[in-house]
């Protein structure tokens, strides 16, 4: 594991309706650093913020105030049309609902941000292939999304988020629509690209449970980080 | 990238067959009446020209005309305005060697032949000796008339094959007939006539195309004979037919020039010498037509433009419909220009497909109202590119805006939308 700062986030503080009388504070100012390599949980009640800074993260969205930099680049900075290639080479994500896109199958999916970042056809079938067998998916190339069960598509759509070979991986509650059963499925995929692949991983989720099985804790609550923790024992895959 | 683009589209109009389909109707509709309005046009001027033509392309009428249009004209005036023999004759000995015939007709009437039971319906045309060349018409039996015949009015007549027909059958020869005398009955005057050649008719196209069988034929007797049954000797116009080589359009000027220098004291300042080329009237004729096909076309047009408006309807919708897809897609690093690329080609793909059909469908209108309006198909190439790359035009121009739309969507807002 390699020490250098991926992530760096400072002061980040994000508004909804400003500039209006019922201006509203999400997060009031965020500092966050996360190392290549690294496998994070943000834990947090429903409302505590955390989605909004997951969206900040994956940029998604623009922070009201502060600095984010992510892989060197100052996001703040950067215009809008860096972003999509930001998200794209940078980011891979992984959505509760898995939004994978209706009425195209799984291979095509996979495909998708391998097409946004124009790699060619013949590479991008192959490493779609590549990446549906390591997530066990390899049988199912061919059907669509509604072809698929909820745990089924949760692993397309991981194979999706690690399509361009991201430097880090935003999941955002990706058990949460999953039973227990398949939810465990979908953790052993994201310990194993985390440990075999070193990918640097970023979970979020409400569940101190799998919050537990990631080296690294951060606890946020009303738009703060209130409480950091190390594991020193990892999880139990 | 546009492969994927149109990929995308397919998949996503194949989605939604019936909707893709409702939203054609409108592109399908503008272009198949657009196509059919031009090809009805097409093929009824290249029709009416072609008739033209055959009347001659090298023919200049000449004709008097009173000055002032709204004029009443008394018996005198009407004297006036003929023509006299001696004045074509001056015609052809100016112009010896530029023209080669000069050809005058009168109308006698209509009449019918009797054959025991079958009847034959003729207009009788009193003709000059230029008629047959100003004309074009061939004969395929027998001899037109002899200057005897048109000098002494003799009771000569050169009928159709098409009369033939109708009087002695289908296995008549025609050439059976020359040399017989008919009786021609012209409101109960009685006309004996001897057939000296036989014609070949030819039915023209028209929208008026009336019973085959009891068609009326022109049959042509020498034009002294007409005047003499008639009693009415008055030229209002004549037709002369330039040279091969001679430019008409320019030669009716000078004829008009010449004519108006030696009438002009019968002229005075009421009448006036008119002469005009049939190749200048073709070309009017066809001016003409084509404006008003074109006219005709803009009307239908908006027709597509209607269509174009139910595109973009359907891309607003669409687009609506799929906000969380755009908001995935950006998530997955889609620049905005690909998002609205995605969707400008799905539009053109549905005005292409609409296109398309439009076009296989106003031809096949177009061709079957041609038929039955008894004309030549005639199709306009330059109409189909014109329909497709119009339909094109329309799905990026009607696409636009929904697409850009969609394109400039807050990532965060379109994956959160409910």
């Amino acid at each position: 594991m390699s020490n250098d700062i991926l992530l760096q986030a400072r002061d980040i503080k994000k508004s909804y309706y400003v500039g209006t009388p019922n201006e509203l504070e999400i997060l009031h100012g965020i500092d966050l650093d996360i190392k290549r390599g690294e496998f994070v949980s943000i834990v947090g009640q429903s409302g505590s913020g955390k989605s909004t800074l997951m969206n900040i993260l994956g940029i998604l969205d623009r922070q009201t105030s502060g600095k984010y930099i992510l892989d060197g680049v100052d996001i703040s900075k950067a215009p809008n049309k860096a972003l999509s290639s930001l998200r794209n080479k940078h980011i891979g994500f992984v959505f509760q609902t898995y939004n994978l896109i209706a009425r195209t199958d799984a291979i095509a999916n996979v495909e998708m941000p391998m097409l946004y970042a124009g790699i060619s056809e013949k590479k991008r079938r192959a490493r779609a292939i590549e990446l549906l067998e390591m997530v066990g998916m390899g049988e199912r190339m061919h059907h669509t999304p509604d072809e698929l069960s909820g745990g089924q598509k949760q692993r397309v759509a991981i194979a999706r988020a690690m399509a361009n070979d991201p430097d880090i991986i935003l999941a955002d509650e990706p058990t949460g629509a999953l039973d227990s059963k398949t939810g465990r499925l979908v953790m052993d995929i994201f310990h194993e690209l985390h440990e075999k692949q070193g990918k640097t991983i970023v979970l979020i989720t409400h569940s101190n449970e799998l919050a537990a099985e990631t080296p690294r804790i951060i606890t946020i609550s009303d738009g703060n980080i209130i409480s950091e923790k190390i594991n020193d024992k990892e999880g139990v895959a | 990238m546009i492969k994927e683009n149109c990929k995308l589209a397919i998949i996503s109009i194949k989605a939604n067959k019936m909707r893709a389909f409702l939203t054609m109707l409108g592109i399908i509709i503008g272009v198949c009446a657009v196509i059919a309005i031009m090809t009805v046009g097409n093929s009824m001027t290249a029709d009416v020209k072609k008739q033209l033509e055959s009347y001659g392309v090298q023919n200049i009428t000449v004709y008097m005309n009173p000055i002032d249009y709204n004029a009443e004209l008394s018996e005198a005036d009407y004297q006036a305005m003929a023509l006299k023999p001696e004045t074509l004759h001056k015609l052809s000995e100016k112009f010896d060697g530029r023209i080669s015939a000069i050809s005058v007709e009168a109308q006698a009437g209509s009449g019918t032949v009797i054959k025991d039971s079958n009847k034959a319906n003729v207009d009788i045309n009193g003709v000059s000796a230029g008629y047959f060349k100003a004309n074009n018409i061939k004969l395929i039996n027998g001899n037109t008339f002899t200057e005897f015949d048109y000098s002494q009015g003799k009771n000569t007549a050169i009928v159709s094959n098409k009369f033939v027909e109708q009087l002695y059958g289908e296995n008549f020869k025609p050439e059976n007939l020359l040399g017989n005398e008919i009786e021609v009955n012209v409101n109960d005057e009685y006309m004996h006539l001897t057939v000296i050649g036989i014609y070949e008719f030819k039915q023209e196209g028209s929208m008026m195309r009336g019973n085959n069988k009891n068609i009326s034929t022109t049959m042509y007797i020498p034009l002294k004979n007409a005047w003499n049954f008639t009693h009415d000797e008055l030229i209002f116009d004549a037709t002369v037919v330039a040279a091969e080589g001679e430019d008409a359009a320019a030669l009716s000027t000078e004829i008009k020039e010449y004519l108006t220098t030696l009438l002009s004291s019968s002229l005075g300042d009421k009448f006036m010498v008119d002469a005009y080329s049939n190749q200048s009237m073709i070309e009017e004729n066809t001016k003409t037509m084509n404006q008003m096909t074109m006219a005709i076309s803009m009307i239908a047009a908006i027709a597509l433009i209607v269509g174009g408006i139910g595109v973009m309807n359907i891309m607003t919708v669409s687009i609506t419909e799929r906000t969380r897809e755009i908001g995935t897609r950006k998530a997955l690093g889609a620049p905005d220009s690909m998002v609205m690329l995605q969707f400008i080609s799905e539009a053109i793909i549905i005005c292409l497909i609409g296109g398309v059909i439009g076009i296989v469908l106003g031809l096949v209108l177009g061709n079957v109202a041609v038929h039955f309006m008894g004309y030549t198909p005639h199709i306009s190439f330059a109409s189909i590119y014109l329909s497709v790359g119009f339909s094109m035009a329309i799905g990026v121009f009607f696409g636009y805006s929904p697409a850009k739309h969609a394109a400039n969507m807050n990532p965060i807002d379109a994956l959160r939308y409910e």
